[in-house]
């Protein structure tokens, strides 16, 4: 079996700033405010009111609908209401509200061991559901959602991605170091679903303390390995893990399920066990607070609804001396930016990185025309033609865009604009032009329906 | 946080190569070639060079000015361009050569177009093409040591011998960047470090070598085919010119069509055309035809190239061959049955083509020799050309060869004098080949030309009976070419005026034809 996809980057990893520091729990003081859409897929409702009082592990709002979660508090406190409030997004979204008494008393039952082999595979599920699991990796995909293939028993992978492959981050290789059997126990839960997977641990070569500890917790078990992987981004996407683990690729139309392949984070594996032998919702998760503006870069585990401020507060601040340019939810490649750092972490955030410069600020500076050198086409992950695609999408030909050139298989990981000498932005114009075509056909099927 | 942070779309890092970076790198590997050449043909290439380079330079930046544009030079183009270009002439230049080929270069073929990465043909080649054009013969003149002589490509073309040793290690006679070695290296440095695309240049080369070891005449004989692929540009073209990133295919396989078209195209015009400086044309045309190749050429993503996806499920330790990826097989397949299509039309139109020669030829001893009624071979010639075996015929004539000799008949079958057949290669644009018809009391009869490729209204003008006419009825053991015009002597041939190349050609030509009658046809009989 290769170990890499074909295509990729080497940015810098700069994991060296947090991958020794242990994980921490960060408890925080403030208020707490948790957005009421952190996933994909409809908006949960919320189930309390002004004035409730709450504990840490108590349902606040329920999922609307198949495709949504539940969302828990992770404090202890009363509702101080339903408001609007600045997301990481930078809209204003409806959030629930919570004055956090500081004590976090927890909803009764939870954290004690449970047996679980004789739960049925509808129980099973019924867990993970009810924990409010959402993917990890930073999409937010409902965890149950991707559980319940059309036909579980054509699924041959269940592939637990420990790549970590987004530079600077480095929380996974933490909780895989210190959480290694709780992961394989949740992978092994996900494989009773699916009778003829079998389990792969999939991790980046920089990682080699995280390797040799799943190794550890994998030995004897006959349905789960692990699978080093070169070091190079994309390595951890869904489709890069595919190609190199199943030895196929598929349109972005289908689903990992359609190739009989289940990928879940490991952060999401130890989510679900912490869930089903835990009986413990989802309401905080690794996170890695680092990058050359952090005075402590370190990996922690965070509360969701916490401020990111409070957080880096906490964490001992910026470092002295250096301007803080840009704060990334997330790491480089795939971060979103953030206009403010006091908004709340959401279920599916994974780190906060810090910039002392800005690498789009410096590029535009940077730019020249297009060489037509080919490395765009070259670092593509999924095969496409980046020069082409970003030559049709700025002529506004997106016939030719979309079905020439594939331009809606573009997944955005950004390889092609890191790769660019001439600095040129092309994921970002492949966005806004996979948006115009995506608005044009929405609008074409609403007058169609008329 | 009172001020807001930067907000920008992903990915926030960028790689190190940006376009300067990739043309300084060029600029390195095209180094070792400069660097040989300035030793090798001494002060005047450097100078040849560094006015190019400045030249370039210069056009950009003015160009960028007046037109209000964002300054582009400092992004090393124009100085890759301006090198290239200077590799590509002889270092016996003058230099306002180097100077109007720069110009022509970056106003013409890459400012006016719109600049970098909006050129529709490689800005270098563009240069030398006008210069070549324009200045013909300044640009094929190398004279390094002031001897005047061939440059081994076009030694090559006529069936001599070359030094292949010196040819590739740049040594010989040529343009400033002709060491096949420095250019090799730097290269595959290019290749080796991806900063050009493996498809081109190696298609180039391949189908090159393929179509020279077809049609060459010498088979795969490795000698041979190194002379060729070391010599006229080829190397420079495979690794510098054609793998222009803006110039060339966007895709895999549109890359290797384009380059075995480059390569296609480069056999045949160096086989065929008779002129050394071919390949620069070769890369313009495949330039021409990018635009179509990529617009029909396109690579299907990952997930819809099905061969690739049973390949992939049958994953697991597969052989290297196994992993080749289809175009490759395709293309090698396409190449094999391009070359056997073309060996084929041409052993099917090898005897027309002779057939329609000899035809002429006849026409024109019958055209010298004005008594003539029916033409015998005559051994001993025939023994002395056999012997020759296609090499030079003297000394003193310069590339002559002598083709055929014939005895002619009169209507009474009383001998009517000689026709000899002989052809200068040192024509102002290939061979000149023509029939000298000599007379049974050793004077001129007429001479006829049956290859004349001159240039119009100059050298084509050697055709015309004012030139030929001085030959007719004279009975001199030499001619002499008089440039000057006016002549009075007997042996003195007034030349074309304007075109004393052709004229001194021509003249060669006759004294040699004359020196062959006399010393083997009437000696040996």
């Amino acid at each position: 079996m290769r170990d890499t996809f074909r295509g990729g980057v080497h940015p810098a990893g700069r994991k060296e700033l947090s991958r020794d520091v242990p994980l921490r729990e960060f408890l925080p003081t403030g208020e707490m405010v948790f957005p009421l859409s952190q996933h994909i897929g409809k908006p949960a409702k919320p189930i309390v009111k002004k004035g409730d009082a709450v504990l840490v592990g108590q349902r606040i709002a329920e999922a609307d609908g198949f495709v949504s979660a539940h969302i828990y508090s992770s404090c202890s406190g009363t509702v101080k209401g339903i408001e609007k409030r600045r997301t990481l997004m930078g809209a204003m979204a409806d959030c629930i509200v919570v004055d956090n008494d500081g004590q976090f008393t927890q909803v009764e039952g939870i954290g004690q061991r449970e047996d679980v082999s004789g739960l049925t595979n509808g129980d099973l599920l019924f867990r993970v559901q009810n924990a409010g699991i959402v993917g990890l990796g930073g999409a937010g995909f409902p965890t149950h959602v991707k559980l319940q293939p059309k036909d579980p028993s054509a699924i041959r992978y269940v592939i637990a991605n420990g790549a970590e492959c987004e530079p600077y981050l480095t929380c996974n290789d933490q909780l895989m170091r210190s959480q290694a059997d709780a992961i394989v126990e949740g992978l092994e839960l996900v494989l009773r679903l699916f009778p003829n997977a079998e389990g792969v641990i999939a991790i980046e070569n920089n990682k080699p303390e995280a390797i040799a500890a799943m190794q550890k917790a994998a030995s004897g078990k006959s349905r789960v390995r692990v699978l080093p992987l070169k070091t190079k981004y994309p390595q951890g996407g869904e489709r890069s893990l595919i190609q190199v683990i199943a030895g196929v690729d598929f349109p972005i139309s289908k689903l990992p399920a359609d190739v009989g392949c289940v990928v879940d984070n490991v952060g999401t594996l130890y989510a679900i066990q912490r869930a089903v032998v835990y009986n413990e919702p989802l309401f905080k998760q690794v996170f890695t607070l680092t990058g050359d503006a952090a005075a402590n870069p370190g990996n922690w585990i965070v509360r969701d609804g916490a401020s990111f401020a409070e957080l880096l507060e906490a964490s001992g601040g910026l470092k002295s001396g250096v301007e803080l340019k840009k704060a990334l939810v997330g790491g480089p490649m795939m971060g979103i930016a953030l206009g403010s750092l006091d908004v709340p972490i959401q279920k599916q955030n994974n780190g906060l990185t810090l910039m002392v410069e800005d690498a789009n600020e410096i590029a535009e500076q940077q730019m020249t025309a297009c060489l037509r050198c080919g490395r765009c086409a070259t670092v593509c992950p999924v095969g496409l033609l980046p020069q082409p695609m970003s030559d049709a999408a700025t002529k506004g030909d997106y016939d030719r865009f979309e079905n020439k050139l594939y331009g809606l298989e573009c997944i955005q990981c950004g390889s092609c604009t890191f790769a660019c000498p001439a600095k040129r932005p092309l994921m970002q114009i492949f966005k806004e032009a996979k948006s115009e075509i995506l608005a044009r056909k929405r609008a074409a099927a609403a007058g169609g329906n008329k | 946080m009172n001020n807001m942070l930067n907000i920008s779309s992903s990915p926030h890092a960028r790689d190190k190569w940006s376009t300067a970076y990739i043309m300084r790198m060029v600029l390195l590997a095209l180094l070792p070639a400069t660097l040989v050449g300035v030793i090798h043909y001494g002060f005047h290439a450097l100078l040849v060079i560094l006015v190019s380079v400045a030249t370039a330079v210069l056009c950009e930046f003015l160009f960028d000015k007046l037109c209000h544009k964002p300054d582009t030079w400092k992004d090393c183009s124009a100085v890759v361009t301006g090198l290239l270009l200077a590799l590509c002439l002889s270092p016996s230049v003058p230099l306002h050569l180097p100077v109007l080929g720069s110009m022509f270069a970056i106003l013409v073929a890459k400012c006016c177009f719109g600049g970098l990465g909006k050129n529709f043909i490689n800005p270098a080649l563009a240069g030398r093409c006008f210069l070549l054009i324009s200045f013909g013969s300044a640009m094929s003149s190398f004279t390094p040591d002031a001897v005047s002589s061939a440059t081994p490509v076009a030694l090559l073309l006529t069936g001599e011998q070359v030094n292949v040793t010196r040819m590739f290690l740049g040594t010989t006679n040529g343009v400033i960047g002709s060491s096949a070695l420095a250019l090799l290296v730097g290269g595959l440095f290019l290749w080796a470090f991806d900063f050009i695309h493996g498809e081109i240049c190696f298609s180039v080369l391949g189908m090159f070598t393929l179509v020279i070891g077809l049609f060459g005449g010498q088979g795969f004989d490795p000698h041979f085919l190194l002379a060729h692929i070391s010599g006229g540009g080829v190397l420079m073209a495979a690794f510098f010119m054609a793998t222009d990133y803006v110039t060339s295919p966007a895709t895999p396989l549109g890359q290797l069509v384009y380059g075995m078209l480059i390569g296609l195209l480069g056999g045949i015009f160096r086989l065929f055309s008779g002129t050394a400086d071919s390949f620069s044309y070769c890369v313009i045309t495949g330039n021409l035809f990018v635009p179509l190749i990529d617009h029909y050429i396109i690579s299907k993503p990952f997930a819809y190239r099905r061969l690739a996806r049973a390949r992939q499920l049958s994953a697991g330790g597969q052989p290297w061959y196994k992993r080749i990826p289809r175009p490759v097989i395709v293309l090698t397949l396409t190449a094999a049955i391009a070359g056997l299509a073309l060996s084929g039309v041409y052993a099917v139109t090898k005897k027309p083509i002779e057939d329609q020669k000899r035809a002429a030829q006849a026409a024109s001893y019958k055209a010298v020799l004005p008594n003539a009624s029916s033409f015998e071979t005559v051994e001993a010639a025939d023994k002395a050309i056999a012997d020759l075996n296609g090499a030079v015929y003297g000394t003193g004539f310069g590339r002559v060869k002598i083709n055929e000799v014939f005895a002619a008949l009169d209507e009474n079958g009383d001998p009517a004098g000689h026709a000899v057949s002989v052809t200068s290669s040192d024509g102002f644009d290939g061979d000149v080949t023509l029939a000298v018809g000599i007379d049974p009391d050793d004077a001129v009869s007429g001479i006829s030309f049956t290859q004349l490729n001159e240039t119009p209204g100059m050298g084509m003008r050697v055709d015309e009976d004012e030139f030929k006419g001085q030959f007719i009825g004279r009975s001199v053991s030499k001619f002499t070419l008089n440039k000057a015009g006016g002549s009075t002597a007997e042996d003195e041939i007034d030349s074309v005026s304007g075109a004393s190349t052709t004229s001194g050609a021509v003249v060669n030509a006759v004294n040699a034809a004359l020196d062959f009658y006399k010393n083997i046809v009437k000696g040996g009989a």
